[in-house]
C-alpha cells in the first residue's frame, strides 16, 4: 500500500507541476462549457434563432397583410427586410423579382411573399409563398415553423375576408350586406352588442376565428392547426440547392472537414518543439538555411497537407454519400487550399505563441473546439446570440464553411466565391504576419 | 583560420562568454575543456552563426561570422549536442536532406552519402529509419551528417555523449583521420579522457572565461606539482589526508582522495608519514596528473561539479 501511495504522490506532483495539464484538467473545461453554453443559449429566457434575414415582398393592399408583416417585424428571431438599397444609396421596397437573384447571393436565405391574391377568390383560404436556400437543415425546419407560427398567429382575421370574399363572390355585393346584417342582428340577439359595429366587423373578416388561436394554445392545438395547414397555402419554393445530389451529406460535410482539418493541423505546432529539441533547428540553421526558409516551408507543407486532407475527405464523402465533389471541382480546391492556408497559419501562430510543445497542444484543443462551435461547425450560427454571431465571423471555420457551401450546395462561379476565399486569405496573412513576428521574437530557434 | 575576439555573450543578467578570444590554425584539432555550464555550447552556437555576440567580433579566414552570410556556413559544420536527425527517415534520406541543404545534387550527392556511411559503418542499415539505430550508431549518423559537404571546419559539440566505448572510439578515429586529412576541429567535452587523447590544444573555460589555453604539456607544466598520489577515503585515511594538507593539495572525489605534493614535499616524506599510521603502501597509487588536476587547480572545482 505504501509503494501505490508514494507512486500516487508522485503522480500528483508531476501534474501540479505541469501546467499544461492543470489549465486542460479545469480551465479549458471551464472556459469551454461557458462558450459553449452561450453557443447554446443556456440559461437564456429567449433561446433560439435570432436576427435571421427574412426578406418579406407584400403585394396586398389588405391591412391585416400589413398586420402580419408587423407580426414578423416584432418577432425576435428575424430580421424583417422590406427595402433594398440601390447603388445610389436610395431605397426602394423590395420585389419578388429581387428576391431570387439576392438569395443566390446569399444575401438572406428566406423570404415570404404575400402575393396580392393572398385572400382565395375562389373557394376558402389563403395563399402565401416562401422562397428559401435550405443550406442548413436545422435553421430552415426551425425558421419554416417559426413562419408558420407567425401566420398562423395572425391570419384569422384573413381567413375572415376570405370567406367574405368567396361569399363576395356568389352573393354579390347587396344580398352580402344583407346577410352581414341580418347575422349581425342574429349575433347581437343572441350575445347582446351593438348590430352596427358587429356588421362591421364581420365585414372585415371578423368571425371569431381567433377563438381557434386560443384553443390551440389551451391545449388543442392539433385541431387548429388542422384548420389552419388546410385554410392557409403555403407554397414553397427552394431557390438553392435543388439540385444537390445529396443534400443532407453536403450541409454537413464541411463543417466535420474543418474540424478535422485543424486538429490535424494544431499537432504540426506541436512539431516545432520537437524539432527544436531534437537539436534540428541547430543543424538547420548552421546550413545555408534562415527562419524564414524554415517557416515558410513549414507553412507550404501545412497547406499541401491540408489541401490533401480536405480533398481526400470530400473524395471520401462522394463514396460514401454521393456528394458532388467533381461538378464544381476548381473552386472546391480553391476554398480548400484558401482554408487549409488558414488553418496552417492558424497552427503556426500556436506554435510561435506557446512557450512548450503541451501549451501549444492544450491551447490548440481549446481554440479548435471553441471556433468550431461559434465557427457554426456543430450547430447553426443563426441560434447563437447576436453577439456571438458577430464573433463567428471572426472565426476561419465560419468563413470555410460558407466557402464549401458556396461551391458544393449553391454551384457558385469563381468570381462569386472570391470575397469569401479572400476573407480566408487575408485570415491567413494577418495570422501569419503575428506568427513570423511572434517566431522571430521567440525563443523557438535558440 | 578561426578567430575570437573579445566575446561577451549574456543570456538576462547571466554571462555566458566573458570577453573570450581563441585564435584556432587550419588543421589544429582544438578542445574546449569545462564542465556543463561553463560556456562550451554558447562558444561554438555563436561560431556556427547561430547566436551573435553582444560585445566582439568572430572571423573565419578573414570573414566575419554571421548568420547572413551563406559562406562562412558552407566553410563550417556542426555536429550539435543532440541527436539532429529525423529519425522516422533513413539514413540515407537524413543525409540526402542535409547534402541539399547545401547545395548538393545527383550522383555528386549519392556519392557522398555512400562514402560518408560507409566511414561510419552504417552502409548496410542505410535504408533503415533512425530510431532504429543504437545511441551509437545515430551519434556516428549525427557527425557524418555535418560533413556531407566537405566543411574546412568542423563543430563537435560534446558529441559522444551517452555513447557506448566501441562507438566513441569509432568517432575518435573516424575524427582523427580527418584532421590528418586537413579538417579543422573544434571539440568541446567535459571529459578530460577525450581532451587528452584527441586535442593538439586544449582552451580550459568555465564561467565563461577562458582559464588556460595550450598543448596538454603546457597545460600540465602549470601544475605545481608533477605527481598525483590516490588513496581511499576511509575512517582509517581521514588523519593521513588532514596532516597532508599542509603539504600540498588535497581533494576528495567520491570514495577517494587526491593528494597533490607541494614542490618541496618528497614522495618519500608521504610514504614515511602514511607508515607512521600504520596504512599499508597498496593503499596508494601514485599518477601523473591529469588534465582534471590542472582543472582543478585553476577554478577550485572538478569537472564533474
Amino acid at each position: 500500500m505504501r509503494i501505490i501511495l508514494t507512486l500516487l504522490r508522485k503522480d500528483f506532483a508531476n501534474f501540479i507541476r505541469d501546467k499544461a495539464a492543470v489549465s486542460l484538467t479545469f480551465l479549458v473545461p471551464v472556459a469551454l462549457i461557458y462558450i459553449f453554453g452561450q453557443v447554446f443559449g443556456l440559461n437564456r429566457q429567449d433561446s433560439g434563432p435570432t436576427g435571421i434575414r427574412l426578406a418579406v415582398v407584400n403585394q396586398s393592399d389588405n391591412p391585416a397583410a400589413q398586420k402580419l408583416v408587423d407580426a414578423l417585424k416584432a418577432e425576435k428571431s428575424f430580421r424583417v427586410l422590406t427595402h433594398r438599397v440601390n447603388a445610389d444609396k436610395s431605397e426602394r421596397p423590395l420585389t419578388e423579382e429581387d428576391l431570387r437573384p439576392m438569395i443566390r447571393d446569399r444575401e438572406f436565405r428566406f423570404a415570404l411573399v404575400i402575393p396580392r391574391d393572398v385572400i382565395a377568390t375562389r373557394g376558402f383560404g389563403l395563399h402565401l409563398r416562401i422562397l428559401s436556400d435550405p443550406r442548413n437543415d436545422i435553421e430552415t425546419q426551425t425558421v419554416n415553423g417559426l413562419l408558420q407560427k407567425a401566420i398562423f398567429s395572425n391570419v384569422p382575421q384573413l381567413l375572415g375576408q376570405s370567406l367574405q370574399a368567396g361569399a363576395r363572390k356568389y352573393l354579390g355585393n347587396p344580398r352580402l350586406d344583407q346577410f352581414n346584417g341580418e347575422l349581425a342582428v342574429a349575433v347581437t340577439r343572441a350575445f347582446g352588442g351593438d348590430v352596427e359595429g358587429t356588421k362591421q366587423a364581420l365585414a372585415e373578416g371578423d368571425f371569431g376565428l381567433g377563438a381557434l388561436r386560443a384553443a390551440g394554445q389551451s391545449g388543442q392545438q392539433g385541431a387548429a392547426a388542422d384548420f389552419f395547414a388546410k385554410a392557409v397555402k403555403i407554397e414553397n419554393e427552394q431557390v438553392v440547392g435543388k439540385d444537390v445530389k445529396s443534400p443532407e451529406a453536403t450541409r454537413v460535410v464541411g463543417g466535420w472537414a474543418m474540424m478535422f482539418l485543424l486538429f490535424a493541423l494544431s499537432h504540426s505546432a506541436a512539431a516545432f518543439f520537437e524539432e527544436k529539441k531534437a537539436g534540428l533547428f541547430q543543424r538547420l540553421l548552421s546550413a545555408p538555411v534562415r527562419r524564414a526558409h524554415i517557416l515558410w516551408s513549414r507553412f507550404l507543407y501545412g497547406v499541401l497537407l491540408g489541401l490533401v486532407q480536405l480533398t481526400a475527405l470530400f473524395f471520401a464523402g462522394r463514396l460514401m454519400y454521393g456528394i458532388d465533389v467533381l461538378g464544381n471541382f476548381g473552386n472546391l480546391v480553391a476554398v480548400c487550399t484558401a482554408a487549409a492556408a488558414a488553418c496552417t497559419a492558424f497552427g503556426m501562430l500556436l506554435a510561435a505563441i506557446s512557450p512548450t510543445a503541451a501549451a501549444a497542444n492544450g491551447l490548440a484543443t481549446f481554440l479548435v473546439l471553441t471556433m468550431s462551435a461559434t465557427g457554426g461547425a456543430w450547430f447553426p450560427v443563426s441560434f447563437m446570440p447576436e453577439f456571438m454571431q458577430t464573433i463567428a465571423r471572426f472565426t476561419l471555420v465560419y468563413w470555410s464553411m460558407e466557402g464549401f457551401s458556396q461551391v458544393l450546395w449553391a454551384g457558385q462561379s469563381f468570381l462569386q466565391i472570391l470575397p469569401t476565399v479572400g476573407v480566408l486569405l487575408g485570415i491567413t496573412a494577418g495570422v501569419m504576419a503575428v506568427a513570423v513576428w511572434r517566431f522571430n521574437r521567440g525563443a523557438i530557434f535558440d | 583560420m578561426l578567430k575570437l575576439d573579445r566575446i561577451t555573450k549574456r543570456y538576462g543578467t547571466l554571462t555566458a562568454l566573458d570577453g573570450v578570444s581563441l585564435e584556432i590554425a587550419p588543421g589544429e584539432f582544438f578542445g574546449l575543456l569545462g564542465p556543463n555550464g561553463a560556456g562550451k555550447s554558447t562558444l561554438m552556437s555563436l561560431v556556427a552563426g547561430l547566436r551573435a555576440p553582444e560585445a566582439g567580433h568572430i572571423t573565419l579566414d578573414g570573414r566575419p561570422v554571421t548568420a547572413a552570410d551563406p559562406a562562412t556556413r558552407i566553410s563550417l559544420g556542426l555536429v550539435p549536442q543532440t541527436i539532429a536527425l529525423y529519425e522516422d527517415l533513413s539514413a540515407e534520406q537524413n543525409l540526402q536532406i542535409f547534402g541539399e541543404l547545401y547545395g548538393l545534387r545527383g550522383s555528386d550527392l549519392r556519392a557522398r552519402i555512400g562514402e560518408a556511411l560507409e566511414a561510419v559503418q552504417l552502409a548496410d542499415r542505410r535504408r533503415d529509419q533512425v530510431k532504429t539505430f543504437s545511441g551509437g550508431m545515430q551519434r556516428r549518423l549525427n557527425l557524418v551528417a555535418a560533413l556531407l559537404h566537405r566543411p574546412r571546419l568542423l563543430l563537435c559539440d560534446e558529441p559522444t555523449v551517452g555513447v557506448d566505448p566501441q562507438s566513441r572510439n569509432a568517432i575518435f578515429d573516424f575524427l582523427e583521420a580527418r584532421v590528418r586529412a586537413g579538417l579543422t576541429v573544434i571539440y568541446s567535452t567535459h571529459y578530460m579522457e577525450e581532451a587528452t587523447r584527441l586535442c593538439s590544444r586544449i582552451a580550459i573555460i568555465d564561467h565563461g572565461r577562458i582559464h588556460a589555453l595550450g598543448a596538454l604539456d603546457e597545460l600540465l607544466a602549470r601544475l605545481p606539482f608533477r605527481d598525483e598520489i590516490s588513496f581511499p577515503a576511509t575512517p582509517a585515511t581521514a588523519e593521513l589526508a588532514a596532516r597532508l594538507a599542509a603539504h600540498g593539495q588535497v581533494t576528495r572525489d567520491g570514495g577517494t582522495h587526491h593528494f597533490h605534493p607541494a614542490a618541496a614535499f618528497k614522495t618519500s616524506a608521504f610514504y614515511t608519514l602514511a607508515e607512521s599510521l600504520s596504512l599499508p603502501p597498496r593503499l596508494f597509487v601514485t599518477e601523473q596528473p591529469t588534465l582534471e588536476a590542472v582543472f582543478l587547480h585553476l577554478t577550485g572545482r572538478t569537472l564533474r561539479e
